[in-house]
Protein backbone atom coordinates (compact mmCIF):
# COMPACT_ATOMS: atom_id res chain seq x y z
CA UNK A 1 0.00 0.00 0.00
CA UNK A 2 1.57 3.29 -0.99
CA UNK A 3 0.42 6.15 1.61
CA UNK A 4 -0.11 10.07 0.88
CA UNK A 5 3.08 11.51 0.19
CA UNK A 6 4.03 14.32 3.03
CA UNK A 7 3.56 17.88 2.09
CA UNK A 8 6.85 19.52 3.26
CA UNK A 9 8.12 22.14 0.80
CA UNK A 10 11.03 20.86 -1.30
CA UNK A 11 13.44 23.04 1.37
CA UNK A 12 11.99 22.39 4.35
CA UNK A 13 12.25 18.57 3.65
CA UNK A 14 15.97 19.59 3.22
CA UNK A 15 16.10 21.24 5.89
CA UNK A 16 14.88 18.08 7.68
CA UNK A 17 17.51 16.16 5.97
CA UNK A 18 20.25 17.88 7.22
CA UNK A 19 19.14 17.14 11.07
CA UNK A 20 20.64 13.34 10.27
CA UNK A 21 23.27 11.37 8.82
CA UNK A 22 22.56 9.52 5.90
CA UNK A 23 24.30 5.97 5.32
CA UNK A 24 21.93 4.91 1.81
CA UNK A 25 21.54 7.45 -0.97
CA UNK A 26 17.51 7.25 -1.53
CA UNK A 27 15.90 9.77 -4.25
CA UNK A 28 12.75 10.82 -1.72
CA UNK A 29 11.17 13.17 -4.52
CA UNK A 30 12.57 14.77 -7.73
CA UNK A 31 15.20 16.50 -6.92
CA UNK A 32 15.66 15.78 -3.55
CA UNK A 33 18.28 13.07 -2.37
CA UNK A 34 19.85 11.64 1.03
CA UNK A 35 23.00 11.66 -0.23
CA UNK A 36 24.07 8.56 2.37
CA UNK A 37 27.53 7.11 3.16
CA UNK A 38 26.30 4.46 0.07
CA UNK A 39 26.03 5.40 -3.32
CA UNK A 40 22.90 5.43 -5.01
CA UNK A 41 24.17 3.45 -7.74
CA UNK A 42 25.82 1.01 -5.05
CA UNK A 43 22.45 0.52 -3.41
CA UNK A 44 20.78 0.18 -6.93
CA UNK A 45 23.09 -3.06 -7.78
CA UNK A 46 22.79 -4.58 -4.48
CA UNK A 47 18.93 -3.88 -4.61
CA UNK A 48 19.03 -6.09 -7.74
CA UNK A 49 21.47 -8.63 -6.43
CA UNK A 50 19.49 -8.80 -3.18
CA UNK A 51 16.32 -8.82 -4.00
CA UNK A 52 16.03 -9.72 -7.81
CA UNK A 53 16.01 -13.59 -7.65
CA UNK A 54 13.10 -13.84 -5.40
CA UNK A 55 9.29 -12.67 -5.97
CA UNK A 56 8.16 -10.84 -3.14
CA UNK A 57 4.50 -10.12 -3.83
CA UNK A 58 2.57 -11.50 -0.75
CA UNK A 59 5.51 -11.83 1.34
CA UNK A 60 6.33 -10.35 4.93
CA UNK A 61 9.58 -9.17 5.23
CA UNK A 62 11.84 -8.33 8.52
CA UNK A 63 14.87 -6.21 7.64
CA UNK A 64 17.10 -6.48 10.34
CA UNK A 65 19.59 -4.04 10.52
CA UNK A 66 16.94 -1.21 8.38
CA UNK A 67 19.28 1.83 9.42
CA UNK A 68 17.35 3.85 7.00
CA UNK A 69 15.70 1.77 5.27
CA UNK A 70 16.50 1.46 1.69
CA UNK A 71 15.65 -2.59 1.53
CA UNK A 72 12.68 -2.70 3.59
CA UNK A 73 11.63 0.08 1.20
CA UNK A 74 12.70 -1.92 -1.42
CA UNK A 75 10.73 -4.88 -0.39
CA UNK A 76 7.69 -3.02 0.03
CA UNK A 77 7.59 -1.51 -3.65
CA UNK A 78 8.53 -4.79 -4.84
CA UNK A 79 4.82 -6.37 -3.59
CA UNK A 80 5.79 -7.16 0.01
CA UNK A 81 2.33 -7.77 2.10
CA UNK A 82 4.06 -6.86 5.40
CA UNK A 83 7.63 -5.04 6.02
CA UNK A 84 8.73 -4.70 9.26
CA UNK A 85 11.83 -2.61 9.68
CA UNK A 86 13.88 -2.96 12.89
CA UNK A 87 17.01 -1.97 14.03
CA UNK A 88 18.87 -0.20 17.25
CA UNK A 89 22.19 0.83 17.23
CA UNK A 90 21.46 3.04 14.39
CA UNK A 91 18.31 4.20 14.99
CA UNK A 92 19.62 5.20 18.51
CA UNK A 93 22.84 6.87 17.68
CA UNK A 94 22.78 10.52 18.81
CA UNK A 95 24.37 11.21 15.30
CA UNK A 96 22.84 9.04 13.37
CA UNK A 97 19.30 9.18 15.10
CA UNK A 98 18.74 6.88 12.15
CA UNK A 99 14.95 5.85 13.28
CA UNK A 100 14.34 9.70 12.64
CA UNK A 101 16.05 9.52 9.03
CA UNK A 102 13.95 6.23 8.26
CA UNK A 103 10.92 7.45 9.37
CA UNK A 104 11.03 10.96 7.48
CA UNK A 105 12.21 9.02 4.38
CA UNK A 106 8.92 6.43 4.87
CA UNK A 107 6.35 9.47 5.12
CA UNK A 108 8.01 11.40 2.38
CA UNK A 109 7.91 8.13 -0.47
CA UNK A 110 4.34 7.12 1.44
CA UNK A 111 5.18 3.66 1.82
CA UNK A 112 3.31 1.21 4.58
CA UNK A 113 6.10 0.13 6.01
CA UNK A 114 6.22 -0.44 10.26
CA UNK A 115 9.24 0.01 12.34
CA UNK A 116 9.94 -1.32 15.25
CA UNK A 117 13.38 -0.51 17.96
CA UNK A 118 14.51 -4.09 18.09
CA UNK A 119 18.50 -5.06 18.85
CA UNK A 120 19.33 -8.60 17.07
CA UNK A 121 20.41 -9.89 20.57
CA UNK A 122 16.95 -9.87 21.48
CA UNK A 123 14.90 -11.37 18.90
CA UNK A 124 13.07 -14.11 19.72
CA UNK A 125 9.50 -15.92 18.57
CA UNK A 126 7.58 -13.18 20.08
CA UNK A 127 8.22 -10.64 16.74
CA UNK A 128 6.52 -13.70 14.84
CA UNK A 129 7.43 -15.56 11.35
CA UNK A 130 8.47 -13.85 8.01
CA UNK A 131 8.51 -15.38 5.07
CA UNK A 132 12.05 -13.29 4.41
CA UNK A 133 14.39 -12.28 7.07
CA UNK A 134 16.98 -9.54 5.45
CA UNK A 135 20.28 -9.72 7.53
CA UNK A 136 22.55 -7.22 5.24
CA UNK A 137 25.73 -5.55 6.42
CA UNK A 138 25.14 -6.56 10.42
CA UNK A 139 26.67 -10.12 10.98
CA UNK A 140 30.40 -9.11 11.28
CA UNK A 141 29.24 -5.94 13.51
CA UNK A 142 28.24 -8.60 16.18
CA UNK A 143 30.04 -9.89 19.31
CA UNK A 144 27.90 -12.96 19.09
CA UNK A 145 26.81 -13.41 15.63
CA UNK A 146 26.28 -17.54 16.30
CA UNK A 147 23.55 -16.67 18.54
CA UNK A 148 22.31 -13.48 16.07
CA UNK A 149 21.77 -16.24 13.33
CA UNK A 150 20.28 -18.81 15.83
CA UNK A 151 17.32 -16.56 16.69
CA UNK A 152 17.06 -15.31 13.07
CA UNK A 153 16.24 -18.66 12.18
CA UNK A 154 13.78 -19.27 14.77
CA UNK A 155 11.68 -15.98 13.05
CA UNK A 156 12.67 -17.44 8.97
CA UNK A 157 9.54 -19.30 7.36
CA UNK A 158 11.63 -19.57 4.20
CA UNK A 159 14.40 -17.43 3.22
CA UNK A 160 17.07 -16.15 5.58
CA UNK A 161 19.59 -13.67 3.33
CA UNK A 162 22.78 -12.56 5.01
CA UNK A 163 24.68 -10.17 3.51
CA UNK A 164 28.41 -9.89 5.30
CA UNK A 165 32.18 -8.99 5.04
CA UNK A 166 33.97 -11.83 4.50
CA UNK A 167 37.68 -13.02 5.34
CA UNK A 168 40.13 -15.82 5.22
CA UNK A 169 39.18 -16.63 2.04
CA UNK A 170 42.24 -18.57 1.33
CA UNK A 171 40.76 -21.08 3.76
CA UNK A 172 37.79 -23.87 2.67
CA UNK A 173 37.88 -25.23 5.96
CA UNK A 174 35.05 -23.38 7.72
CA UNK A 175 36.19 -20.31 10.18
CA UNK A 176 36.11 -16.75 10.87
CA UNK A 177 38.83 -14.16 12.25
CA UNK A 178 38.23 -12.03 15.59
CA UNK A 179 38.68 -8.34 15.09
CA UNK A 180 39.63 -6.75 18.42
CA UNK A 181 39.36 -3.23 19.07
CA UNK A 182 38.83 -1.08 15.56
CA UNK A 183 41.79 -2.81 13.73
CA UNK A 184 39.42 -3.69 10.91
CA UNK A 185 38.40 -0.20 8.83
CA UNK A 186 38.90 1.54 11.70
CA UNK A 187 35.40 1.04 13.13
CA UNK A 188 35.32 -0.56 16.51
CA UNK A 189 31.82 -2.00 15.66
CA UNK A 190 33.76 -4.62 13.37
CA UNK A 191 33.97 -8.14 15.55
CA UNK A 192 34.33 -10.66 12.64
CA UNK A 193 34.78 -12.00 9.08
CA UNK A 194 33.96 -15.29 8.39
CA UNK A 195 34.54 -17.55 5.05
CA UNK A 196 31.86 -18.82 2.85
CA UNK A 197 32.73 -22.55 4.54
CA UNK A 198 31.57 -21.41 7.80
CA UNK A 199 28.75 -19.49 6.94
CA UNK A 200 27.68 -22.71 4.79
CA UNK A 201 28.31 -24.81 8.27
CA UNK A 202 26.27 -22.16 10.75
CA UNK A 203 23.40 -21.97 8.22
CA UNK A 204 22.87 -25.99 7.49
CA UNK A 205 23.57 -26.42 11.72
CA UNK A 206 20.59 -24.41 12.13
CA UNK A 207 18.54 -26.22 9.84
CA UNK A 208 18.61 -24.44 6.56
CA UNK A 209 18.48 -27.26 3.65
CA UNK A 210 19.42 -25.31 0.90
CA UNK A 211 22.58 -22.14 1.05
CA UNK A 212 23.01 -20.38 -2.31
CA UNK A 213 26.48 -17.86 -2.66
CA UNK A 214 27.06 -14.93 -4.72
CA UNK A 215 30.15 -12.67 -4.22
CA UNK A 216 29.67 -8.87 -4.11
CA UNK A 217 27.91 -7.19 -7.26
CA UNK A 218 30.33 -4.42 -7.33
CA UNK A 219 32.87 -5.41 -4.41
CA UNK A 220 33.56 -8.70 -5.19
CA UNK A 221 34.49 -11.59 -2.98
CA UNK A 222 35.32 -9.28 -0.10
CA UNK A 223 31.57 -9.37 0.79
CA UNK A 224 29.24 -12.39 0.18
CA UNK A 225 25.58 -13.25 0.26
CA UNK A 226 24.16 -15.90 1.14
CA UNK A 227 20.56 -17.03 0.53
CA UNK A 228 19.25 -19.96 3.12
CA UNK A 229 16.33 -21.84 2.99
CA UNK A 230 13.94 -23.52 4.73
CA UNK A 231 12.57 -26.63 4.40
CA UNK A 232 9.44 -24.81 4.01
CA UNK A 233 10.01 -22.83 1.27
CA UNK A 234 7.71 -22.21 -1.67
CA UNK A 235 8.91 -23.03 -5.46
CA UNK A 236 6.88 -19.34 -6.16
CA UNK A 237 9.64 -17.66 -3.81
CA UNK A 238 12.59 -17.99 -6.25
CA UNK A 239 12.42 -16.17 -9.82
CA UNK A 240 15.75 -17.31 -10.99
CA UNK A 241 19.05 -17.89 -9.02
CA UNK A 242 21.55 -18.60 -11.70
CA UNK A 243 24.75 -17.55 -12.25
CA UNK A 244 26.45 -15.65 -10.66
CA UNK A 245 24.29 -17.71 -7.54
CA UNK A 246 26.25 -20.80 -6.65
CA UNK A 247 24.81 -23.86 -5.17
CA UNK A 248 27.03 -23.91 -1.92
CA UNK A 249 25.34 -27.40 -0.05
CA UNK A 250 27.01 -29.96 -2.70
CA UNK A 251 30.42 -31.43 -1.91
CA UNK A 252 33.08 -29.56 -3.10
CA UNK A 253 31.20 -26.44 -3.64
CA UNK A 254 33.06 -24.11 -1.21
CA UNK A 255 36.38 -25.25 -3.09
CA UNK A 256 35.22 -24.40 -6.69
CA UNK A 257 34.11 -20.72 -5.65
CA UNK A 258 37.83 -20.11 -3.64
CA UNK A 259 39.20 -21.69 -6.71
CA UNK A 260 37.65 -18.85 -8.80
CA UNK A 261 39.03 -16.39 -7.24
CA UNK B 1 26.62 -51.18 48.20
CA UNK B 2 28.45 -54.44 48.01
CA UNK B 3 31.18 -54.47 45.72
CA UNK B 4 29.33 -57.00 43.49
CA UNK B 5 27.29 -54.33 43.46
CA UNK B 6 29.90 -51.59 42.51
CA UNK B 7 31.07 -54.20 39.75
CA UNK B 8 27.93 -54.63 38.52
CA UNK B 9 27.56 -50.99 38.31
CA UNK B 10 30.33 -49.89 36.18
CA UNK B 11 29.57 -52.67 33.48
CA UNK B 12 26.11 -51.99 33.37
CA UNK B 13 27.24 -48.25 32.14
CA UNK B 14 28.94 -46.76 29.13
CA UNK B 15 32.36 -44.89 30.47
CA UNK B 16 33.61 -41.69 29.61
CA UNK B 17 36.48 -41.58 31.65
CA UNK B 18 38.75 -44.53 33.19
CA UNK B 19 38.30 -43.63 36.73
CA UNK B 20 40.30 -46.49 39.32
CA UNK B 21 37.69 -47.10 41.67
CA UNK B 22 39.50 -49.49 43.05
CA UNK B 23 43.22 -51.05 42.86
CA UNK B 24 41.67 -53.39 40.96
CA UNK B 25 38.91 -52.20 39.32
CA UNK B 26 39.31 -49.23 36.45
CA UNK B 27 36.58 -47.97 34.53
CA UNK B 28 36.24 -48.73 30.75
CA UNK B 29 36.47 -45.03 29.43
CA UNK B 30 37.18 -43.88 26.26
CA UNK B 31 39.81 -41.63 28.00
CA UNK B 32 42.49 -43.64 29.44
CA UNK B 33 43.80 -42.91 33.02
CA UNK B 34 47.47 -42.05 32.18
CA UNK B 35 45.90 -39.23 29.91
CA UNK B 36 43.27 -38.07 32.18
CA UNK B 37 46.31 -37.83 35.82
CA UNK B 38 48.47 -35.63 33.26
CA UNK B 39 45.65 -33.39 32.85
CA UNK B 40 44.61 -33.34 36.17
CA UNK B 41 48.13 -32.14 37.35
CA UNK B 42 48.40 -29.37 34.21
CA UNK B 43 44.86 -28.28 35.34
CA UNK B 44 45.27 -28.47 38.69
CA UNK B 45 48.59 -28.59 40.37
CA UNK B 46 49.07 -24.63 39.71
CA UNK B 47 45.88 -23.93 42.01
CA UNK B 48 45.62 -24.21 46.19
CA UNK B 49 41.87 -25.22 46.52
CA UNK B 50 41.80 -26.15 49.48
CA UNK B 51 38.50 -24.83 51.10
CA UNK B 52 37.27 -23.50 47.55
CA UNK B 53 34.52 -23.77 45.63
CA UNK B 54 34.58 -25.35 42.23
CA UNK B 55 32.32 -25.51 39.15
CA UNK B 56 33.05 -28.15 36.29
CA UNK B 57 31.49 -28.23 33.44
CA UNK B 58 31.63 -30.60 30.85
CA UNK B 59 32.35 -33.06 33.60
CA UNK B 60 31.92 -36.16 31.79
CA UNK B 61 32.21 -38.69 34.61
CA UNK B 62 33.25 -36.60 36.96
CA UNK B 63 37.07 -37.22 36.83
CA UNK B 64 38.22 -33.66 37.52
CA UNK B 65 35.62 -33.07 40.02
CA UNK B 66 36.76 -35.76 41.70
CA UNK B 67 40.13 -34.87 41.96
CA UNK B 68 39.18 -31.20 43.09
CA UNK B 69 37.48 -32.78 46.10
CA UNK B 70 40.64 -35.01 46.77
CA UNK B 71 42.91 -31.76 46.42
CA UNK B 72 40.47 -29.73 49.56
CA UNK B 73 37.84 -28.23 47.45
CA UNK B 74 34.97 -27.09 50.45
CA UNK B 75 32.53 -27.54 47.49
CA UNK B 76 32.30 -29.05 43.70
CA UNK B 77 29.64 -29.04 41.68
CA UNK B 78 30.06 -31.21 38.57
CA UNK B 79 28.02 -30.56 35.45
CA UNK B 80 27.24 -31.59 32.00
CA UNK B 81 25.16 -31.11 29.62
CA UNK B 82 24.99 -33.15 26.49
CA UNK B 83 26.45 -36.15 27.76
CA UNK B 84 23.92 -36.22 30.63
CA UNK B 85 20.87 -35.35 28.68
CA UNK B 86 20.90 -36.38 25.27
CA UNK B 87 18.93 -40.05 24.74
CA UNK B 88 20.07 -42.38 26.36
CA UNK B 89 23.10 -40.85 27.99
CA UNK B 90 24.24 -42.82 31.43
CA UNK B 91 27.07 -40.55 32.22
CA UNK B 92 25.47 -38.75 35.45
CA UNK B 93 24.20 -42.09 36.47
CA UNK B 94 27.74 -43.22 36.36
CA UNK B 95 29.02 -40.64 37.78
CA UNK B 96 26.89 -41.23 40.55
CA UNK B 97 28.26 -43.92 40.69
CA UNK B 98 31.67 -43.61 41.10
CA UNK B 99 31.32 -40.68 43.66
CA UNK B 100 29.73 -43.32 45.74
CA UNK B 101 32.42 -46.03 44.90
CA UNK B 102 34.65 -43.24 45.94
CA UNK B 103 33.04 -41.60 48.83
CA UNK B 104 33.95 -37.83 47.90
CA UNK B 105 30.65 -36.24 47.86
CA UNK B 106 30.26 -33.80 44.88
CA UNK B 107 26.88 -32.24 43.48
CA UNK B 108 26.12 -33.70 39.89
CA UNK B 109 23.48 -31.02 37.96
CA UNK B 110 22.79 -31.37 34.41
CA UNK B 111 23.58 -27.81 32.65
CA UNK B 112 23.57 -25.84 29.70
CA UNK B 113 26.88 -23.75 30.00
CA UNK B 114 24.89 -21.10 27.74
CA UNK B 115 22.54 -20.95 30.01
CA UNK B 116 24.51 -19.87 33.08
CA UNK B 117 24.05 -16.66 35.23
CA UNK B 118 24.50 -15.20 38.17
CA UNK B 119 22.05 -17.08 40.04
CA UNK B 120 23.57 -20.18 39.84
CA UNK B 121 26.25 -18.99 42.50
CA UNK B 122 29.32 -17.62 42.35
CA UNK B 123 32.65 -20.14 42.65
CA UNK B 124 36.12 -19.46 43.19
CA UNK B 125 37.30 -22.11 40.77
CA UNK B 126 35.41 -22.52 37.18
CA UNK B 127 36.59 -25.58 35.67
CA UNK B 128 36.00 -26.69 31.70
CA UNK B 129 37.61 -29.56 29.70
CA UNK B 130 37.28 -30.34 25.99
CA UNK B 131 35.05 -27.04 25.99
CA UNK B 132 35.03 -25.16 22.87
CA UNK B 133 34.98 -28.28 20.42
CA UNK B 134 31.58 -29.35 22.07
CA UNK B 135 29.84 -26.52 22.08
CA UNK B 136 28.05 -24.02 19.01
CA UNK B 137 28.35 -21.08 20.67
CA UNK B 138 31.53 -20.82 22.33
CA UNK B 139 31.06 -17.10 22.93
CA UNK B 140 27.82 -17.56 24.69
CA UNK B 141 29.32 -20.28 27.41
CA UNK B 142 32.18 -18.08 28.26
CA UNK B 143 29.85 -15.42 28.89
CA UNK B 144 27.91 -18.09 31.34
CA UNK B 145 31.26 -19.14 33.03
CA UNK B 146 32.59 -15.80 33.41
CA UNK B 147 28.99 -15.10 35.59
CA UNK B 148 29.83 -17.98 37.84
CA UNK B 149 33.52 -17.28 38.60
CA UNK B 150 35.17 -15.17 40.99
CA UNK B 151 38.40 -16.20 41.24
CA UNK B 152 39.82 -18.04 38.42
CA UNK B 153 38.34 -19.61 35.22
CA UNK B 154 40.39 -22.78 33.58
CA UNK B 155 39.85 -24.19 30.54
CA UNK B 156 41.02 -27.18 28.15
CA UNK B 157 40.09 -26.84 24.10
CA UNK B 158 40.99 -28.22 21.04
CA UNK B 159 43.28 -26.15 19.39
CA UNK B 160 43.63 -24.86 15.90
CA UNK B 161 45.46 -22.43 13.55
CA UNK B 162 48.56 -21.54 16.06
CA UNK B 163 50.36 -20.45 13.82
CA UNK B 164 48.22 -17.44 12.38
CA UNK B 165 48.35 -14.00 14.60
CA UNK B 166 44.97 -13.09 13.96
CA UNK B 167 42.77 -14.50 16.50
CA UNK B 168 40.40 -16.98 14.61
CA UNK B 169 38.35 -20.51 15.03
CA UNK B 170 37.44 -23.11 12.96
CA UNK B 171 34.14 -24.79 13.12
CA UNK B 172 33.65 -28.76 13.09
CA UNK B 173 31.65 -31.31 13.47
CA UNK B 174 32.52 -34.67 15.48
CA UNK B 175 30.91 -37.95 16.27
CA UNK B 176 30.47 -38.26 20.41
CA UNK B 177 30.29 -41.37 21.71
CA UNK B 178 26.51 -40.93 23.76
CA UNK B 179 23.12 -40.05 22.52
CA UNK B 180 22.28 -43.26 20.58
CA UNK B 181 23.80 -46.59 19.67
CA UNK B 182 25.73 -44.68 17.10
CA UNK B 183 26.51 -41.52 18.74
CA UNK B 184 25.31 -38.14 17.97
CA UNK B 185 27.45 -35.57 15.42
CA UNK B 186 28.14 -32.60 17.88
CA UNK B 187 28.89 -29.04 16.22
CA UNK B 188 31.81 -26.96 18.03
CA UNK B 189 34.79 -25.04 17.24
CA UNK B 190 38.57 -25.15 17.64
CA UNK B 191 39.77 -21.23 18.37
CA UNK B 192 43.88 -20.29 18.39
CA UNK B 193 45.32 -18.88 21.46
CA UNK B 194 45.23 -15.32 20.00
CA UNK B 195 41.30 -15.59 19.99
CA UNK B 196 41.00 -16.77 23.13
CA UNK B 197 43.02 -13.96 24.87
CA UNK B 198 41.01 -11.76 23.21
CA UNK B 199 37.60 -13.59 24.59
CA UNK B 200 38.82 -13.87 27.75
CA UNK B 201 40.20 -9.79 28.22
CA UNK B 202 36.98 -8.76 27.11
CA UNK B 203 35.45 -10.52 29.76
CA UNK B 204 36.90 -8.92 32.46
CA UNK B 205 40.09 -11.35 32.98
CA UNK B 206 43.48 -9.50 33.38
CA UNK B 207 45.71 -11.93 33.19
CA UNK B 208 45.68 -14.59 30.93
CA UNK B 209 48.08 -18.23 31.20
CA UNK B 210 48.53 -20.82 28.83
CA UNK B 211 50.41 -23.85 28.03
CA UNK B 212 49.44 -27.02 25.72
CA UNK B 213 48.65 -30.32 26.58
CA UNK B 214 50.44 -32.11 28.92
CA UNK B 215 50.64 -35.14 26.33
CA UNK B 216 48.75 -34.62 23.23
CA UNK B 217 50.71 -31.15 22.83
CA UNK B 218 49.47 -28.42 20.47
CA UNK B 219 46.18 -30.22 19.37
CA UNK B 220 44.97 -28.99 22.80
CA UNK B 221 45.42 -25.42 24.62
CA UNK B 222 44.52 -25.04 28.09
CA UNK B 223 43.78 -21.71 29.63
CA UNK B 224 43.95 -19.88 33.60
CA UNK B 225 42.20 -16.53 33.20
CA UNK B 226 42.57 -14.40 36.39
CA UNK B 227 39.69 -11.78 37.35
CA UNK B 228 41.06 -8.73 39.10
CA UNK B 229 39.77 -10.25 42.58
CA UNK B 230 42.41 -12.98 42.15
CA UNK B 231 45.63 -11.98 43.95
CA UNK B 232 48.57 -12.11 41.93
CA UNK B 233 50.19 -14.72 44.46
CA UNK B 234 48.52 -16.96 42.59
CA UNK B 235 50.55 -16.66 39.46
CA UNK B 236 53.45 -18.48 41.34
CA UNK B 237 52.08 -21.80 41.03
CA UNK B 238 52.28 -20.75 37.22
CA UNK B 239 55.29 -22.71 36.22
CA UNK B 240 56.63 -23.45 32.69
CA UNK B 241 55.46 -24.63 30.30
CA UNK B 242 52.77 -22.35 31.29
CA UNK B 243 53.30 -18.75 29.76
CA UNK B 244 51.81 -15.47 30.93
CA UNK B 245 49.61 -14.16 27.72
CA UNK B 246 49.20 -11.22 29.67
CA UNK B 247 52.81 -10.00 30.94
CA UNK B 248 54.31 -7.14 29.46
CA UNK B 249 56.89 -7.58 26.88
CA UNK B 250 60.40 -7.56 28.02
CA UNK B 251 63.44 -6.58 26.50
Amino acid sequence: MTLPASRLSDEDLRARMQQFHWWHSMVLRPGVTTFGGKAEELLAQEEEAFLAPFNLTGRTVIDVGAWNGFFSFAAKRRGARRVLATDSYTWTHPSFRGREAFELARDELGLDVEALHLDPTEIDEKVGLFDVVLFIGVFYHLYDPIDALQRLRGITRQLLLVETHQDLMEKPSPGMVFYPGAILNHDATNWWGPNPGLMLHLLLQLGFTRIFYRDHPVLGRARGTYAAFTPEVEAGLIQQLGPPWLDLDVPGAVEDLLARA
Amino acid sequence: MSETELFQAVAAHRWLQSLRLRPNLLTPGMAPEARLVAEERALLDPLNLTGADVLEVGAANGFFSFAARRRGAARVVATDHLAWTLPGADAQSATQWAAHALNLEVETIPLDPRSLSADFGSFHVVLGTAFCEQLFNPIQALRGLRSVTNRVLVLETLQAELADPRPMMTAQNQIMPFGGADGSWISGWAPNPALMLQLLLDLGFNRVLYRTHPTLGTTRGIYAALLPEAPDGLLAGFETPWINMTAPATG
